[in-house]
């Protein structure tokens, strides 16, 4: 259990430094919400382990602390719909067999950039509905990208043992 | 390593976002009003033709010759400033930790 909780930790930690340094290197200037999202790889791989509370745990701990850290009461709404429609979408997919990491994470990428919007929606109207393409095509893309390194990372992590 | 259903997300993904893209795009159209709301509120509305600065409480918007812009803006991540002007029907600036959008209609 102590193990658990401190991997969990290490986790989070490693999600709040890819965070931060993804706030710093900004893919697109121009269109809000646009971002690599490696922390999705972190959530990927505890849900591959069938790990869905652990996947909860570090996710949500991680948006609270970048929340607290980096962002505003708003960045924390709009994380948390993303994450948590993100993860959703994932787990409804982590059982399709056809369906590998790579498309699982495209998956979350774009519904991730859904749920952001929606929830920007909320907040600050439908003018926002504007960049729902822009957002669908870049949380594709990312996600994709996260998807391989996830794969990546997933191969390495089975040679070397445990998680 | 890539399986069928990933081609499938793929190009829905991809057949999602190209169409609303179209539809974005599609019968595009120079608009007339420019909306400015702060905080939920609609602080400014007025035509695109009329040359006007607008400053709110962080970020400062300028409309000239049919189009909007934001010129400044106190946010850290400037995204707003860097989406430059805008001028058609349905294009809008936001600048998320302000909480401003700027719509064109
Ligand atoms: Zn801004």
């Amino acid at each position: 259990m102590a193990k658990k909780i401190s991997t969990y930790a290490l986790l989070a930690c490693v999600c709040l430094i890819f965070g931060y340094i993804e706030s710093l290197v900004p893919l697109t200037a121009a269109i809000p919400g646009i971002k690599l999202g490696l922390s999705n790889s972190v959530a990927l791989l505890l849900l591959t382990k069938r790990d869905i509370k652990g996947a909860l745990a570090v996710n949500i701990t991680r948006i609270l602390l970048s929340a607290l850290l980096f962002g505003s009461p708003f960045s924390l709404v709009f994380s948390l719909s993303g994450a948590l429609g993100s993860m959703a979408a994932m787990l409804l997919f982590l059982k399709v067999k056809s369906v590998s990491v790579v498309g699982l994470s495209a998956l979350g990428g774009t519904v991730h950039n859904i749920f952001q919007l929606l929830a920007a929606f909320f907040v600050l109207g439908s003018a926002v509905k504007y960049y729902l393409p822009f957002l669908i095509l870049a949380g594709g893309i990312s996600g994709a990208l996260t998807g391989i390194i996830s794969e990546l990372i997933l191969k390495k992590v089975k040679t070397n043992g445990k998680f | 390593m890539l399986k069928k259903g990933d081609y499938i997300i793929f190009l829905s993904i991809a057949f999602l976002g190209v169409a609303l893209l179209f539809f974005n795009f599609f019968g595009k159209q120079t608009g007339k009003t420019v909306i400015i709301t702060e905080k939920g509120e609609t602080v400014y509305e007025g035509s695109l033709s009329d040359d006007k600065t607008v400053t709110l409480s962080g970020n400062t918007v300028v409309i000239e010759n049919g189009c909007a812009y934001i010129e400044s803006a106190n946010c850290k991540n400037q995204v707003c400033v860097n989406t430059g002007e805008i001028s058609e029907k349905g294009e809008t600036i936001v600048c998320t930790p302000n909480r401003v959008v700027v719509e064109v209609e």
